[in-house]
């Protein structure tokens, strides 16, 4: 149901959302509603870290993609010095849309509208009839696009809208120890294989999140196929294995799976393991060894996945790397960028295979990705019924599991994977923010 | 234009044949489609990506939306014949037109180029809203003994933003 509450009572109901949420409660309406959707515009996504870019999209002086934060549109640009820096796409004089490609190279932008020609940096250049138009009262300075922070990790870029948000670093709060289990396959990291998949879907962004953080209860049931004919390893009933880590007040989360017998590492090639063992911790390591599955959201909307597959069932084949960022666009509507990330130093031999078995699997047309997808849509099409409104939903897996004490990485760990600890810290990260409170 | 024109019968026999094709598709009938293709069958739709006019490529040279040979067809095909294909149940209403059936002679003497357009309509279970595509088609088709064959599907949707939640159909 889409109509708009009086603000008063979507105070009254994030307030509710929160004591619920403790109480392993979350209510479906999150997942498609007007009011809910333009809170979150309004309060989420312009206070976070979002993703922007992987560094490798935009290798050279001269390059960018254009990108989303909220619903604001961004040039992501690499300058003649090789910084990166994020602009809104919009132009300072009368508001023309500067950039109309997804991605390129130049090195200035020229707007079609009246000429105004600004660096990739942002900075104005060039604005026509300078003298005999403005007469010396335009300072070309105070006129360059509107900036938006960046900052990166470990190729990551991510930027915020909030000048007085806390920096990235503190922002991913620990997580950047999980995050490297997808980003330093070896000693020259990762890269993307290509451009995203890119999609649009009647999907809520916050049920792709959630799953991503580590929702091991559901792979069993909905990659069932999987399952029936032998691509996967365990059967239903051992998938449970494995830790769901999360990092408290922070909203990230990963579930780490792991798969009897499955050998460390299994699915790189040696020299790459050896450059990995080298790249990662003791501690990283130690986990890293036992993970075959890993699936862990940053919060609010980028998404890793990690797994092996082989078109021989049984056989442990490649691991294959995915990045996926939800871009809300409407209550219960969403893009979807999907990129297949390969370790920089392994073979093209190898980056094939992971990419093969990433469009398999993942991307539009990926096997497992079909089913999700239809999943989520009709998850979201039941959240904006009208009876659905008071209805919640139960997030109480796990509710008094303890961390697991030997677990060697940091945030709280509990086992089993299958768990909704994850859940209950991501939706209580979410409503902090709509509570005006992060 | 080839440097040797292809003869009107190859020509009829193979508009016939891309016909059958999308006719096994749309009936379901998976298996005699899969019967349709070579062993060496490259199945491939290249990722496209809004770019200036200018821009030496807009069809990305190392992403693809499907990425396919026999082996990851037929791990398609045994996949949507389990109980557990859920993007397709209930199955997708699939209808592909292929028109506009350019044939021109291929790199070996028994291979033709076939370019063609095709535009599918899809319906999904009571939705009343289709997802539409278009898309432009290179294939190769190769006569062998037991008739034609489908040796190449290269096929580039006309759009970088694809309007459906996901592609469980085939191209």
């Amino acid at each position: 149901m889409n109509t708009k509450p009086e603000s008063q009572s979507l105070a009254a109901w994030v307030e509710e959302t929160r004591e619920g949420i403790d109480s392993g409660r979350f209510p479906a309406r999150a997942f498609n509603d007007q009011a809910v959707y333009d809170l979150e515009q309004e309060r989420l996504f312009s206070k976070t870290w979002c993703f922007l870019a992987h560094e490798s999209e935009i290798p050279h002086p001269g390059d960018y993609v254009t990108r989303y934060i909220g619903n604001n549109n961004l040039i992501v640009a690499r300058d003649e010095h090789g910084e990166i820096h994020a602009s809104l796409n919009m132009c300072r004089h009368r508001g023309n849309v500067m950039c109309k490609a997804e991605m390129g190279n130049a090195s200035h932008f020229r707007c079609s509208y009246h000429g105004w020609t600004y660096k990739n940096s942002g900075e104005l250049v060039g604005v026509p009839y300078m003298k005999e138009g403005y007469e010396g009262r335009l300072k070309r300075k105070d006129w360059g696009l509107v900036r938006v922070r960046v900052d990166s990790y470990e190729g990551l870029v991510f930027g915020c809208l909030d000048p007085e948000a806390p920096p990235l670093d503190e922002y991913l709060g620990g997580f950047q120890f999980y995050l490297d289990l997808y980003l330093k396959h070896g000693l020259g990291g990762v890269e993307v294989h290509g451009p995203p998949d890119h999609w649009i879907a009647d999907t809520d962004w916050k049920i792709c999140t959630e799953n991503f953080a580590g929702d091991g209860y559901h792979t069993p049931v909905a990659h069932q196929w999987g399952f029936h004919l032998g691509y996967f390893p365990s059967s239903g009933s051992t998938h449970s294995q494995g830790w769901a880590v999360s990092i408290p007040g922070k909203g990230h989360g990963i579930g780490l799976g792991h798969g009897p017998n499955f050998p460390p590492f299994g699915g790189f090639p040696d020299d790459l393991v050896a450059e990995m063992k080298q790249s990662l911790s003791p501690e990283q390591v130690a986990v890293f060894s036992r993970t075959r599955t890993a699936v862990g959201s940053v919060f609010p909307n980028l998404s890793f996945l990690m797994q092996p597959f082989s078109l021989e069932p049984g056989e442990i084949g490649v691991r294959f790397v995915t990045m996926r960022l939800y871009h809300p666009v409407g209550p219960g509507r969403m893009e979807m960028y999907s990129w297949c990330l390969v370790p920089k130093n392994a073979s093209q031999e190898y980056k094939k295979e992971a990419y093969r078995a990433y469009t398999l699997a993942f991307g539009q047309a990926g096997t497992f990705e079909q089913d999700d997808f239809e999943n989520w849509t009709k998850v979201t099409q039941a959240a904006g019924m009208t009876m659905v409104r008071d209805v919640d939903f139960p997030y109480i897996m796990g509710m008094d599991s303890a961390p697991d004490p030997e677990f060697p990485g940091p945030g709280h760990a509990v086992v089993p994977y299958v768990n909704d600890t994850n859940f209950r810290n991501l939706w209580s990260r979410w409503a902090d923010y709509l509570a005006g409170e992060a | 234009m080839g440097e040797r024109p292809v003869d009107r019968d190859t020509v009829s026999e193979i508009q016939e044949f891309m016909f059958r094709e999308a006719l096994a598709l749309d009936e379901r009938r998976f298996r005699d489609w899969l019967a349709m293709l070579t062993d060496d069958i490259r199945y491939e739709a290249p990722l496209r990506v809004i770019r200036e006019g200018l821009a030496v490529w807009d069809l990305s040279p190392t992403s693809r939306i499907f990425d396919d040979d026999r082996q990851t067809l037929e791990v398609r095909i045994q996949r949507l014949e389990t109980d557990f294909a859920w993007a397709e149940q209930p199955p997708s209403q699939t209808r592909h037109f292929v028109t506009n059936v350019l044939v021109d002679p291929g790199d070996n003497p028994d291979e033709y180029k076939v370019h063609s357009n095709c535009f599918i309509y899809r319906s999904r279970g009571t939705s009343p809203t289709p997802s539409l595509y278009s898309l432009s088609r290179k294939d190769v088709v190769r006569r062998t003994e037991d008739g034609w064959r489908l040796a190449r599907r290269w096929a580039a949707f006309d759009q970088a933003l694809i309007n459906a939640h996901n592609l469980s159909i085939l191209i």
